[in-house]
C-alpha cells in the first residue's frame, strides 16, 4: 500500500481538475468549431438548393424547315440567324392568354419568359433538325423573376411598382403554374452552360473546366520544382548562410498574401512574355507559384522524416546520393509530398484574388476548350454572381459554394486515401 | 593461432578527423589484416566508429566532418580524388548499429546493390546471386519460401543478417560493421558471430563492438580506442590477457568505460 498524507491527495486533486479543465475546454472549443461549420453549410445549402431546379414553360412550337434548312438538309447556321426565334417563342408563349390583345400587356406577358429562350429553341432545332416542320411540345425557361416567385422567393410584400414583377404579371404566372403550363424542373442548364447574364441560363461548368485546367498546370508547374528544390536542399545543398538565407525565404514566401503572386504573374507573364489574359495557362502558373513553397515545407518534412539509416544504407551499397534519393528517400516520402501538394491544390483551387489580377474575372459565356482560351475559375465565378442584381444569382452562387466544398471535400479525401495506401509500415 | 602469413588490406596512417573544429580521433596509424576479424573496441565517444566510417568515406556525408592523414587499401589512398567514393564503397560494405534493411522485399534489398552497380544482367542472374548471398548469410532456410516479403517483417537478427546478406551481394573486399549486435538479443548475436566468423574466410572482417567478450569471442586482432587515440593494437588474445597498457587493461578489467 502507498500511504497518501493530506498534502499529497490535496495535490493529487488539484492535479485531475486541471486535466478535468484542459478536457472540457478542448471539447468546448471543438464543439464551438462545429457548430459554425454546420451553420455555414446548412445556411448555404438552404438557399441553394432551390438552383438546383428552375422554372421552365411548356410551348407549342412548329417551325417551318425552309427558312433553316439549306439545300442539302442541313442546319444553316446563315438562315438561322434570320429567324426570329424569340418571336415564335412569344407568339407561342401567348396564345396561352388569348384574352390579351393590348400591346403594353402583351409586352409584359413576353417579359416572363427568359430571353435566351429562343436561343434555346434554336439549340433545340440544330440538334434535332428533324423535328423541323412538326408539331412540337417543348420546355424553355422562364425568366429568372418568374422562377423565383414559384420557387417563394419572390417578396410580394413590396410595393407594386418597386416590384420586377406587377400584380398582372403575379396572376399569370399563378395561372400558368395551375394549368401545369409551366413547372419546376431539374436545372440542367446550370451543369452543362457556362456563365450568362440571365440567370436562368447560367451554369458552373465553365467555371469548372476552368478550374480545372488552371489546376492541371499547377500540378504540373509546382510539384516537379518543388519536389527538385526539397530533395536538393535536404541532400545537395551545403549548409550556411545562402541555404539558410534560401530556406527562410521559402518560409516567408508560403506566408506572402496571394494577390502578390497575381500582380507578380500580371508583370512578368503577361507583360513580359506576352502570355495571353484570361487564360488557365496564365492562372496556373500564378497559383503554381503560390502552391510552390507549400509544397517544399511539405516534401521537406516528410522527406526528414524518413530515417536517415535507410539513406546510409543505400549510400553504404555504393549507391550514388542521387540514387539514395530517388530509389529509396523519395518513395518512402511520397505519401507526405502528395498529402502537402493535395493541399496545396486545394488551397489554389479556393484561391480568387491572383486570379483576379491575371484577368480570369472576365465574363466568359464560351466553356474553356484549351489552356490559352479565356477562362473562369470557381472562386471567382462565386464572387462574381454573389455580385449581381438578380436575386436568383444569390441561390446559384450559393449552390456554386456547395459545388466548391464539394471539390475540396473529394480533394482532401484524395489526400487521405493516398497516404493510407502508401505509406510503409516499418 | 595466426601461423598463416596474411596481407594488409587497410594501412592508415595519421588519421585525424574533425567535426568542425572538435578533434573526433588523434593521429590513428593501423594496419588491417586481410581475411581476418579485427575488432574496434573502446568506451562511447572514443572514435571508434568515426575511424570505421573513415574507410569507406561514410563520414563524407557529413557536413562539417574532415579527414586528414593517409588511409590505403591495397596501397591507393582512397581520400585521393581518382576515387570515387561509390565506387568505393561498393569494394567495402558496411553493416550498420541498428538493422536497416531497405522497407521493400526480402529479394529486393539483396538485389539493389548488384542492380545499381550492373552485375547480374538478367533475372536469373539476380535470382542467383540473391539465392547465394542469402546462402552465405545463413539465412536461405529461413526466407527462400518467402523472398517476396517485406524485409522489414523478419525479425531484428534476421533483419540484421539481411543487411549482412545485402553487403555481400555487392561482392566487397572489407565488410565494416559498426556495433552489429548491440540491438540483438544473444541467440540472434550468436548467430551473427558465427556468420562472421565463417565469413572471414572470404572477407576482411572490421567490426566496432561494445562486449569484449564479443571481440574475444570472434576476432583475430583487437584495437583499444580512448579518447580519439589508439592506445593499444595487437593479437587479440594478447590484449585481453597481457595488455602492455595500464589504461587497456583498466579497460578491459572493467574499472572505467
Amino acid at each position: 500500500m502507498i500511504d497518501k498524507n493530506i498534502d499529497q491527495l490535496k495535490r493529487l486533486k488539484l492535479r485531475k481538475n486541471a486535466e478535468m479543465r484542459l478536457k472540457v475546454y478542448g471539447i468546448l472549443s471543438i464543439s464551438l468549431a462545429l457548430i459554425m461549420l454546420s451553420t455555414l453549410m446548412i445556411s448555404i445549402g438552404l438557399s441553394g438548393y432551390s438552383a438546383l431546379q428552375q422554372a421552365y414553360v411548356k410551348l407549342e412550337i412548329n417551325v417551318d424547315s425552309k427558312k433553316v434548312l439549306d439545300e442539302k438538309g442541313g442546319f444553316s447556321n446563315q438562315k438561322a440567324l434570320l429567324v426570329n426565334w424569340d418571336g415564335i417563342v412569344s407568339n407561342s408563349f401567348i396564345t396561352n392568354f388569348p384574352e390579351i390583345t393590348k400591346r403594353s400587356e402583351k409586352r409584359s406577358l413576353r417579359a416572363l419568359m427568359s430571353s435566351n429562350a429562343g436561343y434555346e429553341l434554336r439549340q433545340y432545332f440544330q440538334k434535332n433538325p428533324d423535328d423541323l416542320d412538326e408539331n412540337i411540345t417543348i420546355w424553355l425557361s422562364a425568366s429568372d423573376d418568374f422562377d423565383q416567385y414559384m420557387k417563394g422567393r419572390f417578396n410580394t410584400s413590396v410595393d407594386e411598382k418597386d416590384r420586377r414583377l406587377s400584380n398582372q404579371q403575379l396572376k399569370w404566372i399563378d395561372f400558368l403554374a395551375m394549368e401545369k403550363i409551366s413547372k419546376l424542373k431539374f436545372n440542367t442548364s446550370f451543369f452543362v452552360n457556362a456563365d450568362s447574364r440571365e440567370p436562368e441560363s447560367a451554369g458552373i461548368l465553365g467555371a469548372v473546366v476552368g478550374s480545372t485546367l488552371t489546376l492541371t498546370i499547377t500540378i504540373l508547374f509546382a510539384l516537379p520544382l518543388a519536389v527538385m528544390a526539397s530533395v536538393y536542399l535536404e541532400y545537395f545543398a551545403k549548409p550556411g548562410r545562402l541555404t539558410d538565407f534560401i530556406e527562410v525565404n521559402i518560409n516567408n514566401l508560403a506566408a506572402i498574401p496571394s494577390i502578390v503572386f497575381g500582380l507578380l504573374g500580371l508583370s512578368v507573364f503577361l507583360g513580359f512574355f506576352g502570355l495571353p489574359r484570361s487564360a488557365p495557362l496564365v492562372g496556373g502558373l500564378c497559383l503554381g507559384l503560390m502552391t510552390i513553397p507549400t509544397i517544399i515545407i511539405a516534401s521537406r518534412a516528410s522527406i526528414r522524416a524518413v530515417p536517415p539509416s535507410i539513406k546510409d544504407a543505400a549510400l553504404a551499397l555504393g549507391a550514388s546520393r542521387m540514387q539514395a534519393a530517388l530509389h529509396h528517400v523519395l518513395p518512402l516520402a511520397a505519401p507526405g509530398i502528395l498529402t502537402g501538394t493535395i493541399i496545396g491544390m486545394a488551397q489554389a483551387l479556393g484561391e480568387t484574388a491572383p486570379l483576379l489580377m491575371i484577368g480570369m474575372v472576365a465574363f466568359i459565356i464560351e466553356t474553356p476548350d484549351s489552356f490559352t482560351s479565356a477562362a473562369t475559375a470557381m472562386p471567382v465565378q462565386i464572387f462574381m454572381w454573389s455580385d449581381s442584381a438578380e436575386r436568383a444569382f444569390y441561390e446559384r452562387s450559393s449552390l456554386a459554394i456547395l459545388f466548391l466544398v464539394g471539390f475540396l471535400i473529394i480533394m482532401n479525401s484524395l489526400a487521405v486515401f493516398l497516404r493510407r495506401k502508401f505509406e510503409k509500415k516499418w | 593461432m595466426v601461423d598463416k602469413i596474411n596481407n594488409l588490406k587497410f594501412k592508415t596512417k595519421n588519421v585525424s578527423v574533425f567535426y568542425g573544429s572538435k578533434q573526433a580521433i588523434n593521429k590513428i596509424s593501423l594496419d588491417i589484416e586481410e581475411k581476418q576479424i579485427t575488432a574496434l573496441i573502446g568506451p562511447s565517444g572514443c572514435g571508434k566508429s568515426t575511424f570505421l566510417r573513415c574507410l569507406n568515406r561514410m563520414n563524407d556525408v557529413i557536413s562539417n566532418c574532415s579527414v586528414n592523414g593517409k588511409i590505403l587499401l591495397d596501397g591507393n589512398n582512397i581520400y585521393s580524388d581518382e576515387i570515387d567514393p561509390v565506387l568505393l564503397r561498393a569494394k567495402v560494405g558496411m553493416v550498420f548499429q541498428k538493422p536497416n534493411p531497405f522497407p521493400k522485399s526480402i529479394f529486393e534489398n539483396i538485389a539493389y546493390g548488384p542492380r545499381i552497380h550492373g552485375i547480374g544482367n538478367n533475372r536469373a542472374e539476380l535470382t542467383d546471386l540473391v539465392h547465394h548471398s542469402l546462402e552465405q548469410a545463413g539465412l536461405i532456410d529461413e526466407v527462400k519460401d518467402r523472398l517476396d516479403d517485406i524485409a522489414t517483417g523478419l525479425s531484428g537478427g534476421q533483419q540484421q543478417r539481411i543487411c549482412i546478406a545485402r553487403a555481400i551481394a555487392v561482392n566487397p573486399d572489407v565488410i565494416l560493421m559498426d556495433e552489429p549486435c548491440s540491438a540483438l538479443d544473444p541467440i540472434a548475436t550468436a548467430k551473427i558471430e558465427e556468420l562472421m566468423s565463417s565469413l572471414s574466410k572470404s572477407y576482411t572482417i572490421i567490426i566496432v563492438t561494445h562486449s569484449m567478450q564479443q571481440a574475444g569471442r570472434v576476432s583475430q586482432k583487437t584495437a583499444f580506442f580512448h579518447m580519439g587515440d589508439l592506445i593499444e593494437y595487437g593479437e587479440t588474445p594478447k590484449i585481453f590477457t597481457q595488455p602492455d597498457q595500464q589504461k587497456t587493461q583498466d579497460y578491459i578489467t572493467g574499472r572505467f568505460g
